[in-house]
């Protein structure tokens, strides 16, 4: 969805589940993830739908991530940090379909 | 103002209003604490200046050299001895029947409160929410989203793009992302035929201010020079399986359908007031702007005595009447917070440029109209509250049953109980329910909203420390 | 001016359970409401369907509010068949948890002495010790000496409920008239009474019922009711939706079907002060996360504070008015607990003209307030 206009100078790596990710070191998470190529930051409660940011500005919440086990922040407000391991919250794996109630 | 304040005024947000407001005081020696919830000072409009003017001086040509007006203020707040507190959100103010007044943050993963003798909500704006079928697929976004990835880490977007709305910010942008290399397929402009109202409005705006204006119609022309526009746009909705891949809408009664990787909407932006709300200011509908703002005396102060606002989180302004506003409500806190009555007359100080302003502002409201079909979302389908998945048909059903409020709707949908706590809904419920019963936006009014208005952890609420000293943190 | 049968006048819990019961009788039914900004206790009710710890001094309300938690299971399905609408009670049996040995103590010691008050009738509960207890509550944290279950305790969705209510009412042909704030209640000499509102509204009814929360005082004034009731704030702290693990309802927290947890309680004497305070959304926390640990890296979702009715010794006040015996007036603060027999039995007082002397210990008149 997104590309990088100038090549990254100062490349920080970070994870997102399984993948590592090249990312500039002053990225937002949502930044870096959607530079990447991420397309769902999680699923949404009620339906399980596919939820990816929206505003960039802190004000959806469809960004909300886990990193390095803290859940519930939002991924475009968080700058990224070397070896940062960014998983989809809540713990939903991209594609999996199961609803919070049937976890 | 007691002895224990830890400090004398908070001021929340660092965009250009935040930034003046905070300079001003602090050079007069009050004691200032600056709250950003972003990295740098900048807030939406200079997102990131300081970066891109060090490091990324191809961006800054992209961007445009009003952006570059941002440094300057950025480097004011920093030599003002104003204290800067990045990487701070709030998450709520002590509601006025409390002894004292406080703001509660979250920092470094740790929650805190700090006093103050007064709190200067500079929260800015938001984009004003654009429900339509399909707006909840990734690969939807906000215009300001895009900009944002722009400014803050040099991102274009990739592939087929539709953009979709109205408003200076979208023909801005475009032009940025043509500067950039990148054109977007095609641009649906939603606006009704603008009215003999809109175009006299923008004659008086000329007159007044042709700089701007001439600088606004210069992005549309070269947007619309490159880029295929198509006007009247209705009944837009978004496709595909678990992220966009189509759109199809009707224009000037033709329908089309697009292939496209990523739609960009944006329909104008409205005071970000929730920070406001849950302090217990009052509200009211702006009939010209249509949205909330905060009902305001003199230059900026809110129905709390000691709670003001500035900038766009007070009415929309725009950046350079954000400034002037910073200081006019600068003067105001410091009249307050000396005992004094502030008695000049709203911003006495550049009577010229305050009109100007305005005059621009009413020329860019009835130019720019919000879409119709945004407001009230003709398709019972349409997901309204995207946290709670609640639609538009959910709204109009329990406005039959005979809610009359968005509160009540709240309580029997679940709408706005997410956590964008009806940020991204609330204008449209209010507005769905008005219009069923045929009240008006005062009379419905909006959510009642509760702390905390930006996340936090059961674990950081109950590890909670108050702060007497924030200086010495 | 609208002609009703009966005019219930209050739209939370208790005016819409009375109006829902009144309305299956047939009769022309209307119920009058405020707007969506008044104080509104209903939308900060906890949710427990709640029978252990009640009663002490009065045997009479631990009855009344066993008899509802049973009636609860037929109320319940009565309105999912009606409406649509699962109010989501469930009647696992509940868990007063306590936090340190001596809020254990002092809680064996009130749930012994309310045995022995119930004499024959019986008191329900068993003691549960640590150990017990974590097969029940598997989160329950390290500090907590144990808990006392009752097999009668449950817990509903308070809000799905106000909705049911509601279309049940309108699906039996009831009335709702919001944005109706009643200004005069006048006595006809005919019979019945005139009502009217701000905003224009006016209704002739032969019967009344006064169920509006704390506008109850005032309104009773008019009909020579003293309704001694006062607001206690009360706060709630709710999560997102999580994991569902907590099978059975506690005093301190519970877990809704959508996943959320409600932690609270607690009390504050503020007045009309409907605002959150934070101390006070800490303490909850503090004594919630004692008890379930587990709750701690939850994202608060929102947090609330309402207005509850508290009467002087905290059980119901109902009563009829001696001058004009076709009013009514009924106020307590366990508005979900008792919501099935207000829809069943008290709407049947309603209906029948008069609260059945055995009621007659929740008349006011036992605080000496003049009739």
């Amino acid at each position: 969805m997104f590309r990088r206009r100038e090549r990254v100078s100062d490349p920080v790596t970070i994870w997102f589940c399984d993948r590592a990710i090249e990312a500039a070191a002053d990225d937002s998470v949502a930044a870096a993830l959607l530079a990447a190529g991420i397309a769902c930051f999680g699923r949404r409660p009620v339906s399980a739908a596919p939820r990816a940011p929206f505003c960039m500005i802190g004000n959806c919440f469809d960004c909300l991530v886990e990193i390095d086990g803290e859940t519930n922040l939002q991924a475009c407000l968080v700058p990224v940090r070397g070896g940062m391991r960014i998983r989809p919250y809540p713990g939903y794996e991209p594609g999996n379909d199961i609803k919070m109630s049937e976890l | 103002m007691s002895q224990d304040t830890s400090t004398d005024v908070v001021v929340v947000g660092a965009g250009p209003a935040g930034m003046t407001a905070a300079s001003c005081l602090a050079q007069s020696g009050v004691r200032v604490l600056v709250l950003d919830e972003h990295m740098a000072p900048g807030g939406q409009v200079y997102r990131s200046v300081e970066k891109v003017t060090d490091k990324r001086s191809a961006d800054l040509n992209v961007l445009g050299s009003h952006y570059r007006n941002g440094s300057k203020l950025v480097e004011r707040l920093h030599s003002s001895g104003a204290q800067y507190w990045p990487g701070t959100s709030v998450w709520e103010i002590s509601a006025a029947g409390e002894p004292t007044l406080a703001v509660g943050v979250v920092r470094d993963g740790r929650v805190r409160l700090i006093q103050a003798g007064h709190i200067i909500l500079a929260t800015g704006a938001m984009e004003r929410p654009t429900p339509f079928p399909g707006w909840t697929l990734p690969g939807v976004m906000t215009v300001g989203a895009a900009q944002t990835l722009l400014k803050s880490s040099g991102l274009v977007p990739d592939g087929r793009i539709a953009v979709a709305g109205s408003g200076p910010l979208l023909y801005l942008y475009v032009s940025q992302l043509i500067k950039a290399g990148k054109k977007p397929q095609v641009i649906l402009d939603t606006r009704p035929r603008a009215s003999l109202q809109a175009k006299l409005s923008v004659l008086a705006a000329l007159t007044v201010d042709p700089a701007s204006m001439f600088r606004g119609l210069g992005w549309m022309r070269e947007v619309r020079r490159e880029v295929r526009v198509r006007e009247r746009v209705h009944r837009l909705r978004a496709g595909g399986v678990e992220k966009l891949s189509s759109i199809s809408y009707e224009s000037c009664d033709r329908q089309f359908t697009d292939d496209v990787d990523l739609l960009l909407v944006h329909d104008g932006v409205i005071p970000n007031t929730w920070l406001a709300m849950s302090a217990g200011c009052r509200h009211h509908w702006h009939v010209q702007q249509r949205c909330w703002v905060p009902t305001i005396t003199g230059a900026g102060q809110t129905s709390r005595q000691s709670v003001s606002v500035v900038g766009d989180a007070a009415s929309i302004m725009g950046a350079d009447a954000s400034v002037l506003h910073g200081e006019a409500v600068a003067s105001e806190v410091i009249a307050c917070l000396e005992g004094k009555q502030q008695n000049a007359v709203g911003n006495a100080a550049h009577p010229f440029l305050v009109r100007q302003q305005r005059l621009l502002r009413r020329c860019l409201d009835q130019f720019y109209p919000p879409a119709q079909e945004f407001e009230l979302p003709p398709d019972d389908e349409t997901i309204v509250c995207r946290c709670e998945e609640v639609t538009a048909g959910q709204i109009r059903q329990v406005a039959t049953l005979g809610c009359v409020g968005p509160n009540q709707g709240k309580a029997f949908t679940r709408c706005g109980m997410g956590p964008c706590m009806g940020r991204k809904c609330g204008v449209t419920v209010s507005r769905l329910i008005a219009e069923h019963h045929g009240l008006g936006m005062d009379e419905v009014g909006h959510y009642r909203i509760r702390p905390p208005v930006k996340p936090i952890t059961v674990a950081q609420l109950a590890e909670l420390e108050i702060d007497t000293d924030a200086h010495t943190a | 001016m609208r002609h009703l049968d009966i005019a219930v006048i209050g739209g939370g819990l208790l005016g819409s359970a009375f109006a829902y019961g009144l309305s299956a009788d047939g009769g022309r039914v209307g119920l009058i409401d405020e707007g969506d900004h008044a104080i509104r206790t209903a939308r900060g009710n906890f949710g427990l369907v709640w029978v252990q710890g009640k009663g002490l001094s009065m045997p009479d309300y631990a009855r009344w509010s066993r008899r509802s938690a049973y009636a609860w299971t037929p109320f319940s399905e009565q309105l999912h068949a009606q409406t649509g609408i699962s109010v989501e009670y469930h009647r696992p049996g509940g868990f007063y948890v306590s936090l340190d040995e001596q809020e254990f103590a002092d809680n064996l010691a009130l749930l012994k002495q309310l045995r022995n008050e119930a004499g024959e009738d019986g008191y329900d509960y068993e003691i549960v010790e640590r150990s017990a207890l974590r097969e029940q509550l598997p989160e329950i944290g390290p500090a907590v000496p144990g808990a006392t279950y009752c097999p009668h305790d449950g817990h509903a969705n308070p809000l799905k409920l106000l909705r049911a209510l509601q279309e049940g009412f309108q699906l039996n042909g009831g009335v709702y008239t919001p944005r109706a704030k009643v200004t005069r209640i006048a006595p006809v000499t005919a019979g019945g009474f005139e009502i009217h509102c701000d905003g224009g509204h006016r209704f002739g009814c032969d019967k009344l019922v006064i169920a509006a929360g704390h506008g109850s005082v005032e309104l009773g004034h008019h009909l020579d009711m003293e309704i001694p009731i006062f607001p206690v704030q009360g706060q709630v702290v709710v999560t997102e939706r999580a994991q569902m693990t907590m099978a059975y309802p506690t005093n301190y927290v519970r877990q809704t079907d959508d996943g959320n947890y409600l932690l609270g309680p607690s009390a504050r004497d503020v007045g009309f002060n409907d605002e959150t305070e934070t101390t006070t959304l800490r303490d909850i926390t503090r004594r919630c996360t004692t008890a379930f640990p587990h709750l701690k890296h939850l994202r608060v979702q929102r947090t609330w504070a309402a207005l509850r009715i508290m009467t002087p010794d905290g059980f119901p006040v109902y009563l009829q008015s001696e001058a004009y015996p076709e009013a009514f007036s009924f106020s307590c603060h366990s508005g979900v607990t008792l919501a099935a027999v207000h829809a069943t039995d008290v709407s049947r007082w309603v209906l029948d003209g008069q609260i059945p002397s055995r009621y007659r210990c929740f008349h006011p008149e036992r605080f000496n307030v003049p009739a």
